[in-house]
């Protein structure tokens, strides 16, 4: 049910997020704000895009709407319809339409998911024109400078399907995300989980063993998400090798030897 | 007598009344019924039942047996589990009932054999139960992909690790899987501490190429590597400890070896202190080795290492060449790309000592970002040296893209013999990467047919694969599932008229309303053409052409599910004059029993020129009518033909005939059973467009998996 999703959270985020940067991407995004040029956020899984957003919503005290994009989201769940209420039609505006009548950031998370159609109400966002369309009103509304798109894709997806086509991607500030680098990522799990840095160095070489086996068996390594979250079970008291089991090897793969593999390997470890 | 001891007495009095029973007296001419007796009594009582009802049902058959059964069963429990024992009595009987009552008696009295061999059925830990674990275990500790393989002797020559074929030294099979783990390990970290560096290797050969100085060095790189893994994997030197006990004597000796050698466990020993070492312990007794540490072949490891450091510095100047390139924006191959300076720094991560390293590339004094292949092959680089050697970032000469590029001959042999069942010539152009131009009219390719093979293949891979089918064609179906128009939806892209009209009737007659007025669009039909290009090159002969051949039968059932226009197309030839296509299944041809035969009947050929081939088969899926289209290549290795047509300019003709592909809308992936594909593979396919396989076997359940990733 997408009905929901039209009234996603617009939410202005008070306290600010926890954001370790990695490179001079605050700079950048900050500059592509004020020059009103929308950004893409290119990645692998957990590795800090919606975070980055997140934080810069902050940063920029902007209300920020978040759009988790899924193969049956349509534009006019972005734009939003006519529901059928009481006998008489009434208009909701989609969040997209709520982002750019309010001046928000609004984060289409996993754009490449969406149906095709949601191409036709970003392309004019995304240029010059900045305009948003909205056929069924017969409307135009013209973006604030304030309101800013933001879309996230994992180029690591195979499917011919879903790329990201160039007519789309060359209307946007791209930004490229990896995993952060061992120190950075161990000050993050510190800090996320609260574990001590011992532990935090343990689960970061534990990481990197699972990436090394990415392409051999694996389509992903372990994401820094993955790794907060095991460390957030250690700090808890579970043990090491129960919490990389649980957090990581299940959520990555179910093949039974990757399994074993991924569970002696935190075994060696810890 | 306290009650516990009547209490026992009386239980064995039971026991012994109850067994002379069963074996009616037979058991008395056993002697020592009394020991018998005690220690039957000693099991516990559900093993004691299991006595009980064994005697009774062997005594059926005959009182002499059922004696002996009673005479060996606690002896049996001792060296068993109880489905070892049941195994045991059912050896028996089946050898009574078949053979008579003396090879019975036989196979009873002879519980130690049997359960020697019962406990290495069991307990052992074998290769092909571990090896795709270890292949992945591995990996993952870090380094270069090591084979794993079956061999008399336990080593590495660092490209494969050799491995006994089964572990069963101990009675637990988890300890026998431990070990095998460790046997492992070890030899992974001699790979990965530095044992087989160059510099070490070199040395070992020139000054000490003999058994026993080798051994030596062998001991002393066990302590050093003790050390390192202890520093860097706690949990895995706890189970060292554990297993790496000897006897008394072994141990004494380790321990006074570890004492005179206490240098080599500083973090910044390497193997050259080892090696320094060496002299001074040859006349010192030498410790047993350890049930996980292998042999040393230090002329197997120099065999693998020199033909790897001259195929990773040709591929590493390559990638360096590509680098510069690149940062020169587009003044590709100029002059000014050579005089660069490129320089990789390397940053030691924990400061472990293995090879475990950043990499940071500077093209005068620009950081560049490392490529992820490059990434790999700077790593195993580091492996080998412990540092990039600086001859390794020289330069390739002006012109000279790699070392193996030849100059392109034309056809030499040139003897045309148009009576193949052709149905047509064609020519096509190909990129050459020395020239940067185009040869045109350059290849000619001849479209042929698959001559028809036995259909009774098809119908044996189907049934081989039953159960696959069956998962495959569910998953497609899940995929089919999507793609209708849904009406009466509580939520959708549309107002569903027809609902919403019944909807406002029902209001006008005081009902109540109904929600769900909306249709929606789970998917929009498919509409997708797939050019399967298969390789038949030479090389695919054997296994390869089988698991191709049934990923395709497979396939086939699959696409017929969906619906997909698809056609499939061998490929294979001998110079460019004579390229050749095979069709298999054209696009409007329907799945019928010439198809079944044509896969059938599909052999492995001659080479592998790629980039003819993709400009072919391209051209059709062009003209072919689908939103998506899509050819996929089913390959075994790099593009190679005779007459020049390998490494470099295969690469780049076959990534330009790609590119062009791409221009016309055509999606390209291909899937590949080549370990090294990682080298080319992303140049050519773009990053994500391909997918390596790494057993043959498991060909024809991935390839429709990832048709299904691919599509959906």
């Amino acid at each position: 049910m997408s009905t929901p999703a039209i009234h996603t959270a617009q939410s202005t985020i008070t306290d600010e997020p926890y954001y370790e940067p990695v490179a001079d991407e605050i700079d950048v995004f900050t500059a592509a704000y004020r020059n009103k040029l929308p950004v893409l956020l290119k990645g692998p899984t957990g590795c800090g895009k919606t975070r980055f957003v997140e934080y810069m919503a902050w940063r920029l005290a902007r209300p920020m709407v978040t759009v988790a994009c899924h193969d049956d989201l349509t534009a006019s769940d972005l734009i939003g319809r006519y529901l059928v209420r009481g006998g008489e039609t009434v208009w909701v505006d989609g969040p997209l339409t709520s982002a750019v009548r309010n001046g928000s950031i609004c984060y289409l998370d996993e754009v490449v998911e969406a149906r095709k159609d949601t191409s036709v109400v970003i392309h004019p966002l995304c240029d010059d024109r900045r305009l948003l369309p909205i056929e069924k009103l017969g409307e135009v509304l013209a973006a604030p400078p304030e309101f800013c798109l933001v879309i996230s894709y994992n180029p690591g997806y195979q499917s011919v399907l879903k790329d990201l086509k160039q007519s789309t991607r060359q209307r946007f500030v791209a930004l490229e995300f990896g995993y952060p680098k061992a120190e950075v990522e161990q000050t993050i799990i510190e800090k996320e989980s609260g574990v001590d840095a011992a532990s935090a160095r343990q689960l970061i070489k534990f990481g990197h063993m699972t990436r090394n086996l990415k392409g051999s068996g694996l389509d992903e390594g372990a994401s820094t998400r993955l790794l907060v979250n095991a460390a957030k079970l250690m700090h808890e008291g579970i043990s090491p090798v129960i919490a990389t089991d649980t957090a990581v090897a299940q959520a990555l793969t179910d093949d039974e030897d990757m399994l074993q593999a991924v569970h002696e390997l935190s075994r060696s470890i810890f | 007598m306290s009650d516990e001891t009547r209490q026992n007495f009386l239980n064995r009095l039971r026991i012994q009344k109850d067994l002379e029973k069963f074996t009616a007296g037979a058991l008395a001419r056993h002697g020592n019924v009394e020991d018998i007796v005690t220690r039957i009594a000693a099991l516990e009582r559900r093993d004691q039942d299991f006595v009980y009802a064994w005697a009774e049902l062997i005594a059926r058959a005959n009182h002499e047996l059922a004696a002996h059964f009673v005479s060996r069963v606690a002896t049996a429990f001792d060296r068993m589990e109880r489905t070892g024992v049941e195994d045991w009595v059912d050896r028996a009987m089946e050898t009574f009932d078949n053979r008579g009552l003396g090879f019975a008696i036989e196979v009873l009295e002879d519980v130690d054999t049997f359960a020697r061999a019962y406990a290495s059925r069991h307990v052992r830990c074998g290769f092909d139960d571990a090896s795709a674990f270890l292949r992945h275990f591995v990996r993952g500790l870090g380094g270069r992909e090591l084979r794993v393989a079956v061999d008399q002797s336990t080593f590495t020559d660092t490209e494969s690790l050799y491995l006994p074929d089964a572990v069963n030294l101990f009675p637990e099979p988890e300890q026998n899987f431990t070990l095998y783990k460790l046997t492992a390990v070890h030899l992974w970290a001699q790979t990965w501490y530095g044992t087989w560096r160059y510099q070490v290797v070199e040395r070992l050969l020139r000054e000490f190429d003999a058994d026993g100085p080798v051994a030596v060095f062998n001991r002393l790189e066990c302590i050093r590597l003790e050390a390192c893994i202890a520093r860097d994997f706690p949990g895995l030197a706890r189970e060292f400890n554990v297993y790496g006990h000897v006897d008394a004597a072994g141990d004494a000796l380790w321990d006074d070896w570890r004492q005179r050698a206490a240098t080599l466990t500083a973090a910044q020993a390497s193997a050259l202190d080892s090696l320094d070492l060496v002299d001074a312990f040859l006349e010192l007794p030498l410790p047993p080795l350890r049930p996980y540490e292998g042999d040393m072949f230090a002329g197997r490891v120099r065999q693998a290492l020199f033909a790897r450091i001259e195929r990773e510095k040709s591929a590493l100047q390559r990638a360096m060449q590509e680098l510069r390139e690149q940062n020169e924006h587009g003044e590709a191959g100029g002059d000014d790309a050579q005089k660069q300076l490129v320089e990789v720094q390397t940053q030691d991560e924990d400061g472990s000592g293995g090879a475990d390293v950043n990499f940071q590339v500077t093209i005068d004094g620009e950081v560049t970002p490392v490529p992820e292949n490059m990434k790999d092959l700077l790593g195993s680089i580091m492996q080998d040296f412990g540092e990039i050697p600086d001859d390794h970032l020289e330069p390739l000469e002006r012109g000279e893209y790699s070392d193996d590029l030849l100059p392109q001959r034309g056809d030499v042999d040139g003897d045309d013999d148009p009576d193949l069942n052709g149905t047509g010539t064609f020519t096509y152009r190909e990129w050459d990467c020395v020239r940067q131009r185009f040869r045109e009219g350059f290849c000619t390719l001849r479209e042929l047919s698959v001559p028809p093979g036995d259909e009774g293949f098809v119908t044996a891979t189907l049934e081989k694969h039953r159960g696959l089918l069956k998962s495959i064609k569910r998953s497609f179906e899940a995929v089919l599932g999507e793609s209708r128009l849904q009406r009466r939806q509580a939520d959708g892209d549309d107002i569903d008229i027809d609902a919403l009209v019944e909807a406002f009737a029902d209001v006008a007659r005081g009902r109540e309303m109904s929600e769900y007025l909306y249709t929606r669009y789970r998917n929009q039909e498919r509409n997708i053409a797939v050019m399967f290009m298969v390789d038949m090159s030479g090389s695919t002969l054997g296994w390869v052409n089988d698991a191709e051949r049934e990923a395709l039968v497979l396939l086939c059932e699959a696409l017929e599910m969906l619906g997909d226009r698809y056609a499939i197309f061998g490929f294979s030839g001998r110079t460019n004059k004579r390229c050749e296509v095979y069709r298999i299944k054209d696009f409007d041809e329907s799945y019928t029993s010439a198809v079944r035969q044509r896969i059938s009947g599909i052999r492995p050929k001659a080479y592998t020129r790629m980039g003819v081939a993709i400009r072919h088969l391209g051209q059709l899926l062009q003209r072919t009518q689908a939103r998506t289209k899509l050819l996929i290549t089913l390959s075994d290795g790099r593009p190679e033909d005779y007459g020049g047509y390998k490494g470099k300019y295969g690469i780049e003709d076959t990534r330009h005939a790609l590119l062009e592909l791409k221009q016309g809308g055509v999606h390209a992936f291909c899937v590949t059973i080549d370990n090294e594909a990682q080298e080319y593979l992303p140049h050519m396919y773009g990053p994500a467009n391909f997918a390596v396989i790494d057993e043959v076997e498991k060909l024809p359940y991935k390839v429709a998996d990832i048709y299904r990733r691919l599509t959906t």
